[in-house]
């Protein structure tokens, strides 16, 4: 399964907020939407869930129109809320039944998701009676529960302990190797890089960056070079770089233990290994240049950017 | 439809597991069946000669009171005078007797001027006092009886003119509102009970899922006319049988032990079924009315603290549809009852009244309650238009016109 959108407008009283947001994701893979806050992540996903009408734009699923009420869709939103005073069990089952599960199948896999999150012990207490990681992951059960197509996770992780994230991690990867699509809201950028191969950065109501991530990498890396050398500190080496080779590499950053240089248009990686070997440096590195999701991120999304 | 079924289902769960819900109904209505039921179990205690003798017993205290009659209008006839009971001290001096009521050896004195001007002497004036008002009777009853002896009455002819006993019929064509007051003055006030108590508890249960953000959930699950129309009817039909089991035990019982009551409190629980019939259909109707109301106010704040502000312009409608009612109870067929009877908003309470107590047309009847359902449906339909509006506006309450502005031009945009 596909799910497409095209060219998403969306307009709140007089002020245009989403300016025409594509993207796609695909089942068994999951997409990873990124934007600072208020750049109209939310309102998309709204806008997905038929919370919010666009203005103008598409929504398909395989190509034919997507009607959320149709499908099943777990949302796990950022603002999480569920019933405090109610028993955790009872709330679960009233929201499955609200997707349309019978009581039935809707106490077994209340069961089902909470044994697997390890919280089935909770099955009749109050949820306010509850730690915040177990309401959290009270929240994930009832993501899941209805087994939907579609996940949609926003800030899962937070408020999570390092345990309890990897319990987190390894049901999220299950669900995407079940086949489901899943789009992963974060700002936490390590866990984006290790579940999403695809991305999509939304600036101001703009994309304004997406694809594979891979491809993106590479593409931010591309000409880019890392280099350190022994008995050099960085800055030094950016310096004796930018005086003595001009003409080949031009320093992009100085990081805390390497320097980052853009090889210039005609000069070729060899020539610049040579040309460092003898300036006599003693090197220690010397390779591709691949761009943290972080560093692309804050380039994509920054407003200097 | 399914889900307008689970959601009432889980909020009627809500009110009914809640243990104060249940301790409450089954108190008050186990104290209105003990009210009805234990007082013909005690022997004695209905008798009418014990009631009169606790209502003579509390009125009639004794009391000395003083008297300076120089002329002796009445000084020397007192005791003739029957209803007197007070014992009667004669004064030869006024001011004498002036301190006995300061020292409080006697508890009111009078001065008797001439046949008809007395003044009356005491320490402290009650409201309560009625001494002066029993003299006024004796001294006019012996002005009379001095002025007819002079122009040559009888000593009996007097009497028997004085107590002459007109014989009084009345034939009621129509209602007989001193039969039927006290019980539409209860129900009507159990209805205020029912709107204003449980107004509040369904805004509140609307307002809970935006305060506690599940409904950033229940928007992507459930449709929101589903959700807030499940909300309110769950509300209403949990107070209506909460009023049910209070009113049907206390009825109830009352039925069963009403020969043992001698039918003493028919007035209060003798409802004929026709004003049943009313009650039911308007009441159920306009607490629907106003519990949309309320949810809509619930549907505009974010936080359960907010309502009750929001909620007084409810609440003052309410109360104007409740004294229209008080008010009108004694003139049931007056315009304003007449057109409050028909006003969707007022027309609950000011009905029961007029059939209870006036005449009305089966159309009228017919009519208002028509007008009663459309205008339940349009809140219905305008609550969930607000509901959906604001769901998701977290922050300050919205103000209703601007709810009602935005609404407007979402649907002109819809439409477009």
């Amino acid at each position: 399964m596909k799910l497409e959108l095209k060219n998403i407008r969306k307009t709140f009283g007089e002020k245009e907020v989403l300016h025409g947001i594509s993207f796609s994701v695909e089942s068994g893979k999951a997409l990873g939407l990124l934007g600072r806050n208020g750049a109209g992540k939310t309102t998309t996903i709204r806008i997905i869930m038929d919370v919010f009408k666009a203005n103008s734009g598409t929504i398909t699923l395989d190509g034919r129109p997507f009607i959320p009420r149709e499908h099943q869709i777990g949302y796990l939103p950022e603002e999480r809320g569920l019933y405090p005073k109610k028993k955790v069990g009872e709330q679960l089952i009233y929201l499955a039944m609200l997707r349309g599960m019978d009581q039935k199948s809707a106490k077994a896999n209340a069961k089902k998701w909470l044994e697997r999150l390890e919280v089935d012990e909770y099955f009749d207490r109050k949820l306010e009676t509850l730690s915040k990681g177990n309401q959290q992951k009270v929240q994930l059960a009832q993501t899941l529960i209805c087994d939907p197509d579609l996940v949609i996770l926003d800030e899962p992780f937070s408020g999570l302990d390092p345990v309890n994230s990897q319990i987190l991690k390894d049901v999220i990867q299950e669900v995407i190797q079940q086949g489901k699509m899943v789009i992963f809201s974060s700002h936490q950028m390590g866990y984006v890089e290790e579940f999403c191969e695809d991305i999509v950065i939304i600036h101001h109501g703009e994309v304004v960056l997406g694809g594979q991530l891979s491809e993106i990498k590479k593409e931010k890396s591309n000409g880019r070079m890392r280099i350190s050398c022994i008995g050099l500190t960085p800055t030094e080496l950016a310096n004796r770089l930018s005086k003595e080779l001009p003409g080949l590499v031009s320093v992009e950053k100085v990081q805390r233990n390497q320097v980052v240089v853009c090889i210039r248009k005609g000069a070729g990686t060899n020539e610049v290994l040579k040309s460092l070997l003898d300036l006599g440096l003693e090197l220690e590195l010397f390779g591709r240049y691949e761009p943290s999701l972080n560093d692309i991120f804050v380039e994509s999304a920054g407003d200097e950017g | 439809m399914k889900q307008f079924f689970t959601v009432l289902k889980f909020e009627l769960g809500n009110y009914f597991k809640n243990k104060s819900f249940l301790i409450t109904t089954l108190v008050i209505a186990v104290i209105a069946v003990a009210a009805v039921a234990i007082p013909p179990m005690i022997p004695g205690l209905l008798s009418t000669d014990t009631v009169e003798q606790i209502l003579v017993d509390g009125i009639d205290e004794e009391s000395r009171i003083g008297i300076v009659d120089p002329d002796d209008v009445i000084g020397s006839k007192l005791a003739a005078y029957t209803g007197l009971t007070d014992t009667w001290v004669l004064y030869e001096d006024a001011e004498k007797m002036r301190e006995d009521v300061q020292s409080e050896t006697l508890d009111g004195a009078f001065l008797i001027q001439s046949p008809t001007e007395y003044t009356y002497i005491v320490q402290n004036n009650s409201l309560h006092d009625v001494k002066s008002m029993a003299l006024d009777q004796v001294m006019e009853l012996n002005f009379q009886q001095t002025y007819l002896t002079e122009k040559g009455l009888t000593a009996e002819e007097i009497q028997s003119l004085m107590q002459t006993e007109i014989i009084s019929h009345t034939e009621i064509l129509g209602k007989d509102s001193s039969q039927s007051y006290w019980y539409t003055y209860i129900l009507i006030f159990a209805l205020y009970f029912l709107i204003l108590l449980y107004g509040q508890m369904i805004a509140v249960s609307v307002t809970t899922e935006k305060s506690n953000r599940a409904i950033e959930i229940l928007v992507t699950s459930v449709n929101p006319n589903s959700l807030i129309v499940g909300k309110v009817v769950a509300g209403a039909a949990s107070g209506i049988i909460q009023m049910g089991v209070i009113l049907g035990a206390a009825f109830g019982s009352y039925a069963i032990f009403r020969e043992s009551w001698g039918n003493a409190l028919d007035f209060l629980f003798h409802v004929p079924t026709h004003v049943w019939a009313v009650y039911i259909v308007f009441g159920i109707l306009g607490y629907l009315l106003y519990a949309f109301l309320f949810g809509m106010l619930g549907a505009l704040v974010s936080k359960t603290e907010d309502i009750s502000k929001s909620s007084s312009l409810v609440v003052i409608l309410y109360m104007v549809s409740f004294f229209i009612a008080m008010f009108g109870m004694g003139s049931s067929d007056s315009l304003l009852m007449k057109a409050a009877s028909f006003v969707p908003f007022t027309s609950t309470n000011a009905m029961l009244c007029r059939v209870t107590m006036g005449t009305v047309a089966l159309w009228e009847i017919l009519l208002s309650a028509g007008l009663l359902v459309v205008s339940c449906i349009l809140v219905g339909l305008l609550a969930a238009k607000m509901f959906r509006f604001g769901t998701l506006m977290y922050g300050n309450p919205i103000k209703f016109t601007t709810a009602l502005q935005k609404i407007r031009s979402e649907g002109k945009t819809e439409s477009k």
